[in-house]
């Protein structure tokens, strides 16, 4: 609902629809009829935080109790930030259009570091005091979820409770203990006080963290209630958990707008730099009846027509070879296109190459990550050329063109003969088309390599190893387009500062929210938005607070290092992250968790099940 | 009924109002083929390789314009009940959006030949009212006009006199109650212009009303002044109402 105030701003901005909700299911409550009021905010564009799957599902399982109502807000593209604030309209929930401090709990997720800023600007622009120390009264409390809550410590500052882990139940508790409290007119404290009893919920005020002269982390002390390890949530039963039955379909473009159905959470891989493939442990599937029935009830009720499956690695469904018949069987009568991302080209299998071309046909896209096999090794990808070429050659006569191919750089132990590796491969794809016999004629190949900079991750094997300097990785992707022979190849990558602050950011300690708060003062927001990165602001705001961006990002850790975020219990042992990381020095792999269980430790948040092991 | 291969060529007419007015063209075709699927619609899909629901829209509307006389055609591959059909789209459109009817089309898309649209103007100051009339009444209403010539976008000066086929100007004027004691109350007086045209639209020319609008505010030296417009009519060339 939009307030004649908002109304008068539309007009004068890009793509007024972004602010004025009333999109089909969303969901209007009576204000009079509720108790709790939850204001579930994504930091970055309508159409970014409109794809994400997460926010869906908390959507539609808090608007489901009946004594809470939970809205969307988005952080404004600046034409309407500037209307806004040169107007006094604060940030505001687009359901309701009333602004944001007037909600009970105001709820973030952290999905990449390079939205911290957004977090602080929204605050801001909805009256909210941005440091937490500032917020005297009960509500609103603000929340946050998300990958990035890992390691929460840089935004300590600004968020009152942390919640780790998934967020289907430890939800409602919160919500159930708010409501609580606010009907017995609790002080703040007294309310902290009693969520951090839950389990999986963080309140950082309640740890003093005391620093050594060096600036590593001396002691981290709980107080209070305070558990001393927080241990992130999990659902057990993903074929029981709440899921939507239904989506906001947005009515402009956004960059997921489809069906989603999520197939399993956790990943059996164990690929050394890859953080999600450990966070989200251990393995739970769910019912390919279950996905069904699910994505038929969304694609009825939304009009959808596509449907994506979900998951890290959806090749590695074990019901997949059953699911895609199921779907099919309905989708396709109802012009309905499914597809399927996040596939290996390991176990891409011709059955599932033959099902695919039955549907509309996209570009075929692998991820060998690195280019040679000893880099490949020690990172624990566990694919061989081979595989690649394989896979690639199966595609080429199923009348595949254009394939791209992801890589990283800047991963440890790598050399720039690795570098070079990935412009081989590359051409070895290339070389592989025009060995088809049968290829398409007059037709040519596009292989596109995208090169992302490697950027290492609390709760991986990697959370010791140096991340390599902005000049280190431009000397690497120089070297990269010098080794690129051909014109069938062509190469992206990003931008090396980016990588550098999200770095920091994800193995950073709590010194660093007052780098974020003075960087926002100089303006940076949209952090990851090419367009709006200033690295130079943020080099200012390292420098007056006397921290130095290299001693979180360029520095090895020793194994003994108190780490900020070591009083986050993710379920994986930190000797099994040892381990792994100095087979990673010797280019020794790991089978995935399906040959052999390498006893990460993650099961126990399950009560020692995990579906790698059935 | 049906025609060739029992596929029946219908027109739903409908009124996109209120917040709806912000979704532009290209998101209502999207919004529509949803809607088609949700409630059922048997719509006839293309049958290329990429199928798609076929709808066709006689005349884009501009984003940020109101309107009660869109209209779009498609066709049925099932006979059905045309008002049923209408009743069962409404179910599962987005309030703002509301199909009037559907019916077989009685004249082609490219007959429309000119539109009647009402514009307000808030707020507006005391010689408003003369400046638009003198603009309106004058032999000469030159407006900017962007074009394309080859690839090059360029804005080009028009005189739109010719296609204003009618038009009135009315003021309506409101009394805002600012405070209220003991019995008195202090008002301000607003003033609304509505400015009720018939501009030339469809595929031989078409004026969209922003050019008279940006025409008046140059003329009156003042862009802040706030305006809402809505699309009341599309005519044929006989002045027919389009159906």
């Amino acid at each position: 609902m939009v307030t004649k105030e908002v109304e008068k701003l539309l007009k004068k901005v890009q793509k007024p629809a972004r602010y004025t909700g009333g999109e089909l299911n969303s969901v209007v409550k009576n204000k009079d009829e509720i108790k709790l009021r939850y204001a579930f905010c994504f930091p970055d564009s309508y159409e970014i935080g409109m794809s994400h799957l997460g926010m869906k599902i908390l959507y539609s399982l808090v608007n489901g109790r009946e004594d809470a109502w939970c809205e969307r807000v988005f952080a404004p593209w600046e034409d309407m930030e500037s209307e806004m604030r040169k107007n006094g309209v604060k940030l505001f929930a687009l359901e309701s259009g009333d602004s944001i401090d007037r909600f009970d709990l105001i709820g973030f997720t952290l999905q990449y570091e390079l939205c911290y800023t957004n977090v602080l600007n929204m605050l801001d622009l909805g009256g909210v005091p941005v440091l937490k120390k500032d917020r005297a009264s009960l509500t609103p409390i603000v929340i946050a979820g998300g990958p990035c809550v890992c390691n929460p410590e840089p935004m300590v500052d600004f968020i009152d409770i942390f919640l780790p882990g998934e967020g289907e139940e430890v939800t409602n508790e919160l919500i159930d203990l708010l409501i609580e409290h606010k009907e017995k007119g609790s002080s703040r404290l007294e309310f902290l006080r009693d969520a951090a009893k839950i389990e999986g919920v963080y309140v950082p005020e309640f740890y003093d963290v005391e620093y050594k002269t060096d600036g590593t982390v001396k002691s981290v002390i709980n107080r209070e209630t305070a558990p001393s390890k927080v241990k992130k949530r999990i659902i057990s039963n993903l074929n029981t958990a709440h899921y939507p039955k239904s989506f906001v379909v947005p009515f402009i473009d956004v960059v997921q707008d489809r069906t989603v159905g999520e197939v399993f959470r956790g990943c059996i891989r164990g690929c050394r730099f890859c953080q999600a493939g450990f966070i989200y442990r251990p393995i739970r599937e769910k019912t390919p009846e279950t996905v069904n029935e699910q994505c038929r009830c969304i694609s009825d009720k939304t009009g959808y027509d596509e449907i994506s499956l979900c998951s890290l690695s959806t090749s590695d469904y074990t019901n997949i070879e059953k699911l895609i018949p199921m779907l099919f069987e309905w989708a396709i009568k109802e012009n309905i296109n499914v597809s399927l991302p996040s596939l290996r080209v390991d176990n891409f299998s011709d059955e599932l190459l033959e099902e695919l071309k039955k549907v509309r046909r996209s570009g075929l896209t692998f991820a060998p990550e690195a280019g040679t096999q000893r880099l490949r090794d020690a990172i624990n990808k566990n694919v061989t050329e081979n595989d690649v070429l394989k896979t690639v050659q199966k595609a080429f006569e199923g009348g595949w063109t254009a394939v791209k191919l992801y890589f990283m750089m800047g991963l440890p132990t790598e050399k720039l003969d690795d570098i070079a590796g990935i412009a081989e491969l590359a051409q070895k794809v290339v070389d592989a088309y025009y060995q088809i016999p049968e290829r398409p004629k007059g037709k040519g190949v596009t292989v596109s390599i995208s090169v992302a900079s490697f950027v290492p991750k609390p709760f991986t094997p990697f959370q010791w190893e140096p991340q390599d300097t902005g000049e280190m990785l431009e000397e690497k992707q120089k070297h990269l387009l010098e080794s690129v022979k051909s014109r069938k190849i062509s190469v992206s990558y990003h931008q090396s500062d980016t990588s550098v602050l999200e770095g920091v950011f994800a193995r950073g300690d709590r010194r660093l929210g007052q780098v974020i708060y003075k960087a926002w003062q100089k303006g940076c927001k949209f952090d990851s938005w090419d367009e709006y990165f200033n690295f130079d602001n943020w080099l200012e705001a390292f420098s007056e607070c006397c921290l130095e961006p290299s001693f979180y990002a360029n520095r090895r850790r020793e194994f003994d290092e108190i780490l900020p975020w070591d009083h986050m219990d993710y379920g994986i042992r930190k000797e099994f992250l040892i381990a792994e990381n100095q087979k990673a020095h010797q280019s020794e792999t790991t089978p995935h968790c399906r040959v052999k269980c390498s006893a990460c430790g993650a099961n126990k948040l399950n009560g020692g099940k995990c579906d790698a092991r059935s | 009924m049906p025609g060739v291969n029992g596929w029946t060529d219908v027109r739903m007419f409908y009124e996109k109002t209120g917040m709806a007015k912000y979704i532009s063209h290209l998101d209502m075709i999207r919004c529509f083929s949803r809607a088609m699927k949700r409630a059922g619609v048997p719509i006839w899909y293309t049958e290329g390789f990429n199928p798609h629901a076929f709808m066709s829209f006689a005349m884009p509307l501009s984003l940020g314009t109101e309107s009660f006389c869109e209209t779009v055609d498609f066709r049925l591959t099932q006979d059905v009940d045309l008002s049923f059909l209408a009743e069962k789209i409404n179910g599962v459109l987005p309030p703002d959006i509301r199909v009037k009817r559907i019916s077989k089309p009685v004249y082609k898309p490219d007959e429309i030949s000119f539109a009647e649209y009402e514009i307000r103007f808030y707020d507006v100051s005391e010689n408003f009212y003369s400046v638009a009339m003198d603009l309106l009444k004058s032999d000469e209403i030159m407006a900017e006009k962007k074009v394309k010539q080859g690839r090059k976008k360029t804005v080009k000066e028009v005189n739109i006199k010719e296609h204003i086929k009618r038009f009135s100007l009315r003021n309506e004027v409101f009394s805002d109650v600012l405070s209220e004691s003991n019995g008195y109350s202090v008002t301000s007086q607003k003033t609304d212009a509505v400015l009720n045209v018939f501009l030339s639209s469809g595929t031989k020319a078409n004026i969209n009303p922003s050019l008279l609008i940006n025409a008046l505010l140059k003329r009156c030296d003042d862009f802040e002044i706030d305006f809402d417009i809505v699309k009341k009519q599309s005519y044929i060339e006989n002045g027919e109402i389009f159906r």
